[in-house]
């Protein structure tokens, strides 16, 4: 009786509109290209593990999107009132529900959910699995992220570095996961989902790479001015390349050649200017007393005062140049950008991005050293920047 | 003592203006208030519907600086490396965007739609506390004005709407912005409390003779959940406010992990409040939709007891999710567990709902009207929003997902496409109950659209950049990140959301204009609708039901206009004007304008400027409020001349009166209204004490 093409037109448009943004978005959205943060390119048996859960989900989810949006459409069309409709004649139905269909559509997603609780379930017991972890311990800070590696397990640390984490492919790693000042959260996308670092706690993540790589992660709990630029990287080595990041990173790094004065000058400078707040193992002197609010009972991070390594509140640089990535994951240290993984960093020093650095960080990256929260700015001359860049440059 | 009184009883009625008379003041401050017209009638009003008005306005004059902050964060991210806002003033902007929207915008502007309909709907003359209504008001107001404050007294706060400890404490955060935070959230949390308890007592006792809680229309039902989830709600973050001005004031350490406190602390009672106000914040909305589908399908609503079912459900259920919010803390697996089973099942009342809209608009005849535009864009929104809510009930999943864009993405969907829009709807259906007169039809439909693609343009794509990693709270990101195009886009759909308001303000200011030129009434029931406050004239009058209506049935008004015939179909059965109410009223005597709870409110704000800026500054502070609360409870509720000379209905127990109830607290009103009648000042003029 009633001619109702247009409205079974419109949905059936509306539905092949939607499946084909669907299957562009689709198509896209997972590729890591260019997208060094993205969650849908796991490349770690965690990530994996929550990708195969969210998968189905995201299908499921999908479906039910284009049941109602489509049936909204449908209704909306065909229920609409025409221009011949008169008030008083073949009015709608007076329907005031239906207890069974109601029923149905309360119990019906009520139990599609159980099922789907019982994999969250699953997955969620495993994302602690872990067998014979390599332990990390992080430490983050306003705004970069220490780790300290205790290789012997004699309760001190063995290697402490920062912002970029070297781990070996295909072994358990649990990041021990504290924090010396505020809420932060680490967060590596392709290895695993993200942990706060909450003062007076020490929480975990478990993962384990699947390859080598340098992945990108990113602070993703506000933690003030820099939050948005605190970045960190985890680069997962062979395990034979691991080996050598390993020595190398327990090795104490030469004194500079006294033949290259700048470096010569450089060390001098350090110890004199930067020490009051980063470390270089053996040149500095043990370290100041921290920042006042750096006091907080951090199981591990109470005890930094006795331990020769551990700086006042700023990176431990013995081994910087053994870093791809500086300025707390921000910047690259070599010109070849750091994406590609290696043991021992090849290629030129981006001289650059250092100099820039030491000129005004507070350009490079927001701090407020007056309340303690970065890298005050020496207004150092040119002359000294030279120098400091060529003893850092020495410090690999 | 003496207390003096104004005499005049407040005569409400039918045009018939009193001779001015000379009135006494109480405590030689405020003469009794008795403006009807002009500015004083709004800032001594207890109506309702003025109260209402009035939130309604100021909450859209706070979604004009929220939305200002809004353009700002979308023209920052719109370019990678963008300079045109500095990390701080970013964050002070995202911060005070967010609270803005939550406390100052949504919350208040339900509360507009909460007081001026929830008497109507239920055939009352007013709330159960009149002036406790003005007081929530006023206080919000206060509490709104003092926190935006904040831009002129050393910037705005900056920790985020969750504001985690310990970077909310002084140690981290030094400046005054958190301190207002605080100390504004109290101060509106106090407004917001006395309005959900005067309500949730309105809602109980104040309903028409007939109309049990089940026949209550599904928009009030909602306000009722609302109120009690804010009864309960608000001393959580009262708690929490409090613990934090005493860190941050006094030193306390509570949140200081250095010295036994525990941040974790704050987490939990923040998201305890947090999670029931997504409910509070969206279910208004789910009311007004529920209201608005039905006249515009000409279909009772689907289900009327799954939908008051799953809102208590969902009310409910509000209270045991709350640590999803948590999920990446590092609360421990099995909180993990427990929350994240606990979540996925919020989603079934929810689904309900929506599939119950549509099964309501299902075999009807649909007008599309733009407030069922708006309703229908919310069923299409919504379901979006709540769909992204499923997938990160899956906690390991949400370990991925949280705090970053997809979250963004995820609450606009709920609070924009789920709260906004259906406001947005019930700004367009009420219009002419409030002010007499449409707003334009062909410009609302502009408002419409344009909203509607501007705000999927905004928020669809946060959806892609969030999976692709990008944080939230970032005030930049760099362009090897692969986040510049999405973030374009996002930007340029905020602009198309800011053309849909100004094309909204157009709508009010010319609908208006147009009205003035040429008057239409649209009469009492414009749309055909099927609720009590369609009976009245339009706008209501003061006194709202002439004679209160007796309920017989949900949808009473429609029922006494359609009957149906023996295959269900919608049979006419009396012609509106015939029910309609049209009679004048016999003398109501409604409850009598106040100056004290303004007087109340304001002191509130210079007590949060003492404890910030100098304590002496909240000494004229504490005199305020205690001034206001002394001269409130001297001053009787209703003029007492009132029950002179009148042929009211005391003692009627058909008609339960507001002013009568209120009455009833004051012990005073008859020593007063003996001691009534001296020489006294004019209006609000007058000595002070």
């Amino acid at each position: 009786m009633r001619n109702n093409r247009k409205s079974y037109v419109i949905t059936g448009v509306s539905l092949v509109v939607c499946l084909l943004l669907g299957y562009l978005l689709v198509s896209n959205i997972g590729s890591p290209v260019g997208r060094p943060l993205t969650t849908l390119s796991p490349r770690g048996n965690k990530s994996q593990a929550i990708q195969d859960l969210i998968i189905p989900v995201f299908a499921i989810a999908g479906i039910v999107f284009l049941l109602v949006e489509i049936g909204l459409v449908f209704v909306v069309t065909r229920f609409r009132r025409r221009s011949d409709d008169v008030d008083g004649k073949d009015e709608p139905v007076q329907l005031h529900g239906n207890t069974k269909l109601e029923l149905g559509w309360t119990i019906a997603p009520a139990l599609l959910l159980a099922v789907l609780a019982v994999f969250n379930v699953n997955t969620i017991l495993q994302m602690d699995d872990a067998t014979d972890p390599l332990e990390v311990t992080v430490i983050g800070q306003q705004w970069w992220w220490e780790y300290r590696y205790d290789l012997d397990n004699d309760g001190a640390p063995d290697i402490i570095t920062a912002t970029e984490a070297a781990i070996p492919v295909g072994r358990d790693v649990r990041f021990k996961i504290q924090s010396n000042d505020v809420i932060h959260s680490f967060w590596i996308p392709a290895l695993s989902g993200k942990m706060d670092a909450v003062p007076g706690r020490t929480h975990q993540v478990i993962l384990q790479a699947n390859e080598v790589g340098m992945f990108e992660g990113q602070c993703t709990e506000y933690c003030g001015l820099s939050h948005g630029l605190m970045r960190m990287q985890v680069k997962a080595l062979s395990p034979a390349d691991y080996q050598i990041w390993l020595t190398a990173m327990t090795t104490a790094p030469a004194q500079p050649d006294p033949k290259n004065e700048l470096a010569v000058q450089g060390q001098t400078l350090f110890v004199s200017q930067c020490s009051y707040c980063h470390q270089v193992n053996g040149v500095t002197p043990t370290s100041k007393s921290p920042y006042p609010y750096s006091t907080v009972p951090d199981p591990d991070y109470g005890k930094t005062v006795a331990i020769t390594m551990a700086s006042g509140n700023a990176p431990n640089l013995t081994h910087m140049m053994m870093r791809q990535h500086f300025v707390g994951g921000l910047l690259p240290l070599y010109e070849s950008g750091g994406s590609v993984a290696q043991a021992i960093p090849e290629g030129t020093p981006d001289t650059n991005n250092i100099k820039r650095w030491l000129r005004n960080p507070q350009e490079v990256k927001p701090m407020d050293p007056n309340n303690n929260q970065g890298m005050p700015n020496y207004n150092l001359s040119e002359a000294q920047i030279e120098q400091l860049t060529a003893y850092l440059l020495t410090l690999k | 003592m003496a207390i003096i009184e104004d005499q005049r009883p407040l005569e409400l009625t039918t045009g018939h203006e009193p001779a001015a008379t000379e009135s006494p003041s109480p405590l030689g401050v405020f003469a009794r208030p008795k403006a009807n017209t002009g500015w004083r009638s709004w800032v001594n009003t207890v109506d309702h519907k003025k109260i209402g008005i009035m939130y309604g306005v100021a909450s859209f004059f706070f979604l004009l600086v929220g939305g200002f902050e809004a353009l700002l964060i979308r023209l920052q991210l719109s370019v990678p490396g963008n300079q045109l806002l500095s990390a701080d003033l970013y964050n002070q902007v995202f911060t005070m965007h967010g609270v803005t929207m939550v406390f100052m915008v949504i919350m208040p502007m339900a509360s507009a739609f909460a007081n001026y309909l929830i008497p109507l709907q239920i055939g009352a003359r007013d709330v159960s506390f009149p002036r406790m209504n003005a007081l929530s008001l006023w206080i919000w107001l206060a509490g709104a004005i003092f926190f935006n404050s904040s831009w002129l007294l050393g910037g705005g706060a900056n920790g985020g709407w969750f504001n985690y400890a310990p970077n909310a404490g002084v140690t981290f955060s030094p400046g005054t912005g958190i301190d207002f935070y605080a100390i504004g959230l109290l101060i509106m949390g106090i407004g917001s409390t006395v309005s959900a308890v005067n309500l949730t007592v309105t809602v109980l006792n104040m309903r028409a003779p007939g109309m049990t809680l089940m026949k209550m229309p599904v928009f009030t039902w909602m306000n009722f959940v609302v109120q009690v989830l804010l009864v309960f709600a608000l001393p959580v973050i009262t708690v929490a406010l409090l613990l934090l001005t005493l860190d941050r004031m006094f030193g306390a350490a509570f949140f200081d992990a250095s010295k036994g406190g525990d941040p974790f602390l704050w987490e939990h009672l923040f998201w305890i409040f947090g999670h029931p106000e997504v409910y509070i914040m969206v279910l208004p909305a789910f009311g007004m939709v529920s209201e608005i589908i039905p006249v515009f399908s000409r279909k009772p609503i689907f289900g009327y007891p799954f939908m008051v079912g799953s809102g208590i459900a969902i009310g409910f259920m509000g209270w045991g999710v709350w640590a999803h919010h948590m999920f990446a803390s590092g609360m421990g697996q099995l909180s993990v567990l427990a929350f994240s089973l606990s979540t996925l099942f919020i989603a079934v009342p929810t689904g309900v709902k929506i599939l119950n809209w549509m099964a309501t608009m299902y075999g009807g005849r649909l007008k599309f009207s733009v407030p069922m535009l708006f309703s229908v864009g919310l069923v299409g929104m919504f379901t979006i929003g709540g769909l992204s809510g499923v997938t990160h009930a899956f906690a390991p999943a949400d370990t991925q997902q949280t705090d970053t864009y997809y979250i963004v993405a995820h609450f606009h969907y709920v609070l924009f496409g789920g709260a906004l829009l259906g406001m947005m709807g019930g700004l367009y259906f009420w219009w002419p109950k409030m002010f007499g007169h449409f707003l334009g039809e062909r410009t609302g439909k502009w408002h419409f659209w344009l909203m509607l693609v501007g705000f999927n343009l905004t928020f669809g794509p946060m959806h892609i950049l969030g999976l692709q990693g990008m944080m939230r709270r970032t005030y930049t990101y760099t362009s090897n990140q692969g986040f510049s195009m999405w973030n374009m886009v996002s930007t340029t759909g905020a602009f198309i959301i800011a053309l849909s308001l100004l094309v909204f303000m157009g709508n009010v200011v010319f609908s208006y204009r147009k009205h003035r030129k040429n008057p239409v009434n649209p009469g009492a029931d414009p749309w055909d609708a099927r609720s009590l406050e369609w009976m009245i004239p339009s706008p209501a009058p003061e006194y709202n039901f002439a004679e209160i209506p007796v309920v017989e049935e949900f949808d009473e008004f429609w029922h006494r206009k359609y009957g149906h015939d023996e295959n269900g179909r919608l049979v006419r059965i009396a012609k509106t004007e015939d029910v309609v109410e049209s009679s004048d009223p016999v003398t109501v005597h409604l409850p009598s304008p106040s100056y004290w709870p303004l007087v109340l409110a304001l002191g509130m704000p210079l007590v949060g400027y003492g404890l910030i800026f100098n304590l002496w500054w909240a000494v004229p502070g504490v005199i305020l409020i205690v001034a206001g609360i002394y001269g409130w409870v001297m001053e009787p509720a209703t003029d007492p001349d009132a029950s002179h000379g009148h042929d009211d209905h005391h003692g009627d127990p058909d008609e339960p009166d507001a002013a009568e109830i209120e009455a009833g607290e004051s012990a005073e009103s008859e020593l007063v209204s003996a001691s009534a009648g001296s020489a006294g000042v004019t209006a609000d003029g007058g000595d002070s004490q």
